[in-house]
């Protein structure tokens, strides 16, 4: 089972994942600041969601995310938040 | 030039794992520009044999899909260069698959080498896309093989 993480580890896990510093990604960071959150981004997105927190989501939900914070809330509505 | 990387698929779980061979030919014209007295096989054509091998376990899976295309190279390491006149054996594990990605992890093997590694990342583009009759040769070749 993957461990817990913060929410300011998920933001830096959000940087990584889009290739960008952990200093430019917070909780208000909007999706149209983040170059790598494309179309190939949301289906990478999508994938490591999957693979690091074992959470499938759907099209909807994913397109419904418009800033990292959506991200954080996903994986607190779920659970996988410490 | 053609741009089939794939000889022969020697095993296939659709889906999950396959196993191919390339034979590479010294007569490849590639080898006259990389490199002249140095002739090893390009790290992007030994990914694409990755890509194409990783890509028809998934097309073979669930054609309706569409067909895998590499989309982001997650990683990749080349270890040893590759010589012509070599036979590559070319696996792929497919760690996830869902209807609008999937990933692999991909090996290419040479005189029970591995020679290098990657992991893959695919997106599925609709059948109707490309050309009507477009049709995977070596995918179909082992099909029609299992029958």
């Amino acid at each position: 089972m993957p461990t817990l993480m913060t929410e300011k580890e998920v933001l830096k896990w959000i940087a990584e994942l889009f290739e960008e510093s952990a200093n430019n990604v917070f909780l208000d960071t909007p999706r149209e600041a983040i170059p790598a959150w494309d179309s190939l981004g949301v289906l990478t997105l999508m994938a490591a969601l999957d693979e690091r927190f074992d959470l499938v989501l759907s099209d909807a939900e994913m397109r419904a995310m418009k800033k990292a914070g959506d991200i954080v809330e996903v994986l607190r509505k779920n659970g996988k938040l410490n | 030039m053609r741009f089939i990387f794939v000889d022969e698929i020697l095993e296939l779980v659709p889906g999950q794992r396959i196993k191919a061979i390339k034979v590479i030919s010294p007569e490849e014209e590639y080898f006259r520009d990389h490199f002249p007295g140095f002739p090893v096989v390009p790290g992007v054509l030994l990914t694409e044999m990755m890509a194409q091998t990783a890509g028809k376990c998934l097309d073979a899976e669930d054609p309706r899909r569409g067909k895998a295309m590499l989309a982001q190279i997650k990683s990749a390491s080349f270890r040893e260069w590759v010589p012509p006149g070599k036979r590559a054996t070319i696996q792929a594990e497919i760690r996830s698959s869902r209807p609008q990605f999937a990933t692999a992890d991909c090996s290419v093997e040479v005189d029970q080498h591995k020679v290098c590694s990657a992991e893959l990342f695919f997106t599925f583009v609709a059948a109707d896309r490309f050309a009507p009759g477009y049709r995977d040769e070596v995918l179909d070749s082992y099909l029609t093989m299992q029958k």
